[in-house]
């Protein structure tokens, strides 16, 4: 066996790894901000001029004193914001003169170290007349408090599939309707977001952890009003990102600014209490639904309307709830889905992709909406579920909210967790339980989700590079950038698998814009399945440029010319024999380099959960949590499985624990830092069987799809249905997420006083 | 203020400003930057050394209070003859990292535990304190808590 | 989140570090395990202009059985109580139940038990014990050393009745009799939080009949409390047959005491996940299932010590 089973662990488990925060550059100056205190206010003024005197501060400006700061930039990718959700409502990087988000940045400080940095931070003093905030969509959404002066805080509407006619909900024999909250959730890697600028000569080198480098380099050029060559992003180890860290935020620019305008090496690690204010948050929607289905369980309509939270400014996630719309169909044949949404502004910081970045919140809709039909009609939620299943052979189905899914098995995934779970013994102790009035209840839940990987039309595709020098290493190159996956050691492996040489041979550069000139990222859980496609399509290149280089060297046709295990051969009796190297030697430099697009993919996979509730202290504990995931065929098993295990992990955490909570004047409860906001620790989280079933992408020609959400996705519903089945007396609307102790008590006591009532 | 720290079997003598917690003063004086800060209030674990022995979170612990204290940090963990920790063998065998951020923290109160408890394989509670004393946001902890139990296997019949 | 500059001290004896702390031109901390104050500094709440370390004070250190009590130094940290018989009797029980709730092995391996006495949480498991068993605090002054009593020192959040220049030299807790079974339940959303509530109790029986009761609330209110009212419910009733648990039915006497405490002793504060009835339930449930505990260990107890003579 190997020392290491991947190529990153050597480094990462002997204190090698570079991180941003490793990376000594002389000279460097730390930047710390000084953050606003209140939600929503009109700033008045602020004054540095302490600040300046500090010992070790070099300098310290509001945003009066650089009047070159450029906004913040927003996004069109992926629909993730619209130009007329931007129009109008800029986002400064340093506020001008109204606060829309508590800790929104109202200076910075630069000092010669952080310690400095932040001695100068606690001597500006800024004044702020406060206004009313509003935190949540419904208070939002009656614009008696706007964000911006004259204009709606509604910012986007949107819409999937056709309403559905009144007719059908009539005509039902059974309809359930629901309300669920997607609370705001910190997507919380275990390193913040960093960015270091490093002025050289006209250029600028920086480093970030980062899932989008060339995106990055891009904005950074816009905002300098530089060609995009006189930058320069390097990521290096990054420590997680879970989909948070792929945006030049405001404090990038502040920091890409400064450098420039000193030519001095300038920094920002973000830290924890500033993560917890101002790093973007996932979920964060009201949902209303309504899902019809005739007396034998066949679903006849379902609807679902969304009012997303997007925070203070518009820019980064406004149109992300559309995943959402997209997605509303879920697993199923229903024949009507219409579903509709709002974004609107609210004073928290801004509401962006955080794993799953939509698909949960219409996984979990569906999911538990399910489970409350299966409820009225007296049914099996398994049986409900199968009998809607979108059957294999229906594959490419559209759905009626506009999605075209590749493939799918779902009843196979849902045979395999349950027989994982072993579903009936666990029936039967819920049913012995039941009959036992000191036995703490027992639930079993299910969840079949369908998600999307590989992103969305015009971002699809990727570009990479395969380069052999004389000694026939290969050299891969793509615009990926990971922060955990593991693709140093999987995509050589799967390019040496293409080519027939030893994995040894080939090695992996990623996230360095001056290595590979043009690349999209990491996010959507596509690297699997768009740049391991990339990187087969270049195989396939490169072996047929290097069997053209054979023909001419040997003057033969090239259909004489073969390929086996890396080298070039005589196609009849092999009396010429060259490998890469040799080739090389000969022919000259070899690079191949293209773009390569795949289509989208739609992994899914049934979720199962058993748990087990205490009725007098409100606390769940999960005993039994079963993973069955399908994203196609699998490149590497163990980084996909530990993919399935730390989305899990965190799909626990939005069932569970986790939850942004505010305080009346629109503050984030979070003085405590991680001792307010809860994620899950070894303590809460059961043992996680993962499985996975196999039913490749017609999409992509490796038939991989995206893994790496699943969790996030199906995992919470499983758990929810699972609580709400362990208390068949509480009405499943009052098990709201996180199902916290408090939450699970009132809910109780709500449904024994309807008892009483009755 | 002069003090003296013993990192890892060296001895290093340092002006330190009594305000700087111990991590910073790995990191930026002794340039050991594989003690993370994740979270900087003591939660985490990212940044969690050995200290006389004892697992600590370097960012609770100021600079100066560990003059004359023996430390160890993950760069400590592999054999003077270079070859790996039972622990940093187990971690990759297990797939007990991904980002490796909060890796360093588990992996030295992992080894604070074996170092104190030669049959550790044989109390799961204590190896369930080691794993439930840090955060990690990547593995979901299942292959963490193996790879601890693996090395202290090893350890045990090594 | 760096600290905020301060000048440090670092005494060699306890007369030492009253000196510096009787400089009371500075605000000044001590620091023992600094698990909450540099926690504090970190999170920007504390910000101290001197810092007292009295880690360099070798008196300080070590605990003992005094009479029938528990002396604790000030440098004695909460991994020294993990080990069951670190502390003789059921108070060592109590103390190692307890004490795996205080964080985890890297926070126990320098926070101490003095120092919970010094930051004053209302959610700390110490403080709470203190105040149930009569703990005694020992400070030493400018003017010499004195002893308070734990139910007369916790004031309020963070605030006690030590005057700025005096130093926790020790705690004192009483032993308890072999008679005597003991509990502890916490009661929190994660294992990283501090206790939403936890409960601790005592509890000492005679022929049959409750002699004594000791129910200690940890965060059901703004300082450590003892459940007096609860208390006297029980003390003098009968033991009766216990519930084969982990739940208590209403009916029965911890049950009861369980609401006293709860309605009557406690005054508890709101938190988020956590209101003030939600803590109340909390409370009573806690409180009878220590109770329920505490009756089984003494009976554990009682059956070992049976085993031991035969």
């Amino acid at each position: 066996m190997e020392k290491w089973a991947r190529r990153e662990d050597e480094r990462l488990l002997s204190g090698k790894g570079r991180y941003v925060a490793d990376i000594h550059v002389p000279g460097c100056l730390d930047a710390a901000f000084v953050r606003s205190k209140v939600a929503h206010g009109v700033l008045r003024a602020v004054d540095c001029t302490a600040a300046r005197d500090v010992p070790g501060v070099v300098g310290a400006w509001s945003a009066a004193d650089l009047p070159d700061l450029p906004p913040v930039p927003y996004t069109l990718l992926a629909g993730l914001s619209t130009e007329e959700a931007v129009a109008g409502r800029e986002w400064s990087a340093l506020v001008k003169d109204r606060v829309r988000y508590p800790g929104e940045a109202l200076a910075v400080v630069l000092g010669e170290d952080r310690y400095r940095a932040e001695d100068g931070v606690a001597e500006v003093t800024a004044t702020i007349d406060p206004l009313p905030a509003v935190v949540t969509p419904s208070a939002a959404l009656k614009d008696s408090v706007r964000l911006f002066d004259g204009m709606s805080n509604v910012v986007l509407r949107g819409e999937a599939g056709e309403p559905v006619d009144p007719a059908v909900w009539e005509g039902a024999a059974a309809v359930v309707e629901a309300t669920y909250r997607q609370q705001l959730l910190m997507p919380s890697p275990m390193e913040c977001r960093t960015v270091l600028a490093v002025p050289d000569g006209d250029r600028l080198t920086v480093w970030s952890g980062h899932q989008m480098p060339h995106r990055l380099r891009r904005e950074l050029a816009a905002l300098l009003g530089w060609s995009a060559d006189r930058i320069r992003v390097v990521v290096p180890d990054t420590g997680g990102a879970f989909g948070s860290k792929s945006a030049a935020f405001p404090e990038f620019v502040a920091v890409a600014h400064l450098a420039v305008k000193l030519g001095r090496p300038v920094r920002w690690i973000e830290d924890r209490l500033e993560s917890m204010l101002v790093a973007t948050r996932g979920r964060g929607q009201d949902q209303r639904v309504r899902l019809a289905a005739d007396a034998d369980g066949r679903l006849l309509a379902y609807e679902l309307s969304i009012d997303a939270d997007v925070g203070a400014y518009p820019h980064l996630g406004a149109g992300l709830p559309m995943q959402t719309a997209w997605m509303a169909a879920g697993a199923y044949t229903t024949p009507h889905v219409h579903a509709t949404l709002r974004s609107v502004l609210t004073n928290t910081m801004v509401t962006y992709p955080y794993r799953g970045a939509g698909r949960p919140e219409a996984a979990i809709a569906i999911e538990r909406t399910m489970d409350l039909l299966a409820r009225r009609l007296g049914m099996d939620p398994v049986e409900l579920r199968r009998r809607n299943f979108i059957p294999p052979d229906a594959f490419p189905y559209e759905t009626p909210v506009g999605r075209v899914y590749d493939s799918g098995n779902y009843a196979a995934a849902l045979d395999l967790a349950l027989e994982t779970l072993d579903h009936d013994r666990w029936r039967a102790e819920q049913a012995r339980r039941r009959t036992d009035p000191d036995a703490l209840p027992l639930g079993i839940g299910i969840s079949c989700y369908v998600e999307r990987s590989g992103g969305e039309a015009g971002g699809l595709h990727e570009f990479g590079s395969l380069q052999v020098t004389e000694d026939g290493r290969i050299t891969a190159r793509c615009g990926a950038a990971p922060s955990g996956q593991g693709h140093e050691t999987v995509f050589p492996a799967l390019v040496a698998k293409f080519l027939g040489v030893p994995e040894a041979q080939v090695r992996l550069i990623e996230g360095d814009t001056d290595e590979q000139p043009e690349g999209l990222g990491s996010f959507a859980s596509r690297s699997a399945q768009v740049d391991g496609a990339l990187f087969q399509h270049l195989a396939n290149l490169l072996i047929e440029e290097a069997r053209t280089r054979a023909a001419g060297l040997w003057e033969l046709p090239v259909d004489q010319v073969a390929w086996t295990d890396g080298s070039v051969h005589t196609a009849h009796n092999g009396s010429a024999l060259m490998d890469l190297g040799e080739l090389v030697k000969h022919t000259g430099p070899l690079r191949i380099e293209d773009r390569f697009e795949t289509g989208q993919a739609f992994p899914f996979g049934a979720h199962a959960a058993v748990t087990e509730v205490d009725p007098d202290l409100g606390l769940v504990n999960i005993l039994q949590l079963v993973t069955v995931d399908d994203c196609g065929v699998i490149l590497n098993p163990a980084v996909v499985r530990g993919q399935a295990y730390g989305s899990a992990l965190q799909g626990i955490g939005q069932a569970l624990y986790e939850g942004m909570q505010f305080d009346d004047d629109g503050v984030p409860h979070v003085a405590s830092g991680f001792l307010d906001y809860l994620l899950p620790t070894f303590t809460e989280v059961p043992p996680i069987e993962a499985k996975d079933t196999h039913t490749p992408s017609p999409n992509s020609p490796l038939g991989a799809k995206g893994a790496g959400e699943s969790g996030c996705i199906g995992t919470p519903a499983a758990i929810a249905n699972a609580v709400a089945d362990a208390l068949p007396a509480v009405d499943p609307e009052l098990l709201q997420m996180p199902l916290t102790p408090d939450r699970i008590l009132r809910a109780l006591r709500a449904s024994t006083h309807e008892e009483d009532v009755r | 203020m002069k003090t003296t720290l013993k990192v890892n079997g060296t001895d290093h003598v340092l002006d330190v400003e009594p305000r700087r917690v111990l991590a910073d003063v790995l990191r930026d004086d002794l340039g050991l930057t594989g003690t993370h800060l994740g979270c900087e209030h003591g939660v985490c674990g990212a940044c969690s050394i050995l200290m006389d022995g004892e697992p600590i979170r370097s960012c609770l612990v100021l600079a100066v209070q560990a003059d004359g204290r023996s430390l160890r940090t993950v760069e400590g963990l592999t054999g003077p003859d270079g070859e790996p920790h039972p622990l940093q063998r187990a971690f990759s065998a297990e797939h007990a990292l991904q980002c490796g951020f909060c890796t360093p923290g588990f992996l030295m109160v992992a080894a604070g535990a074996m170092d104190a408890d030669p049959d550790l394989a044989d109390h799961p509670e204590a190896m369930d304190h080691v794993v439930g004393s840090n955060i990690c946001r990547c593995t979901g902890y299942g292959p963490i808590r193996r790879a601890v139990e693996r090395a202290a296997q090893e350890r045990r019949t090594a | 989140m760096k600290p905020a500059p301060f000048d440090y001290a670092v005494p060699r004896t306890v007369a030492e570090a009253v000196a510096a702390l009787g400089d009371t031109r500075r605000k000044a901390q001590v620091v023992a395990g600094g698990q909450s104050l540099i926690l504090e500094m970190h999170l920007e709440r504390v910000r101290p202009e001197l810092v007292v370390d009295i880690n360099r004070i070798p008196e300080l250190d070590g605990m003992r059985v005094e009479g029938d009590e528990l002396r604790v130094g000030a440098l004695v940290r909460h991994a020294a109580f993990e080990p069951p018989d670190a502390v003789p009797g059921p108070l060592g029980t109590l103390l190692a139940q307890a004490v795996v709730n205080i964080a985890h092995p890297p926070i126990r391996s320098r926070g101490t038990m003095a120092g919970s006495y010094g930051w004053a949480h209302p959610a700390s498991e110490w403080c709470a014990i203190g105040v149930a068993l009569d703990a005694t605090v020992e400070l030493a002054g400018p003017d010499g050393a004195r002893s308070v009593a734990a139910r007369d020192y916790f004031l309020g959040p963070f605030r006690t009745a030590r005057l700025p220049q005096e130093l926790i030299t020790a705690v004192r807790l009483p032993l308890l009799g072999e008679n005597t079974g003991v509990g502890f339940i916490e009661h929190r959303r994660t294992h990283f939080c501090f206790a939403q509530v936890a409960v601790g109790t005592t509890l000492t029986v005679d022929d049959g009949v409750i002699s004594d009761v000791r129910i200690a609330l940890v965060n059901s209110a703004d300082r450590p409390l003892r459940a007096r009212a609860a208390e006297d419910a029980l003390r003098g009733s009968e033991l009766g047959a216990l519930p084969a648990g982990p739940r208590v039915r209403d009916e029965h006497p911890f049950a009861r005491a369980g609401r006293i405490a709860a309605e009557h002793d406690a005054a508890p504060l709101p938190e988020p996940f956590a209101d003030v009835d939600h803590k109340r339930r909390i409370i009573a449930v806690l409180v009878a299932r220590t109770l329920l505990q505490a009756a089984n260990d003494r009976r554990a107890r009682l059956a070992a010590r049976q085993g031991d003579h035969r």
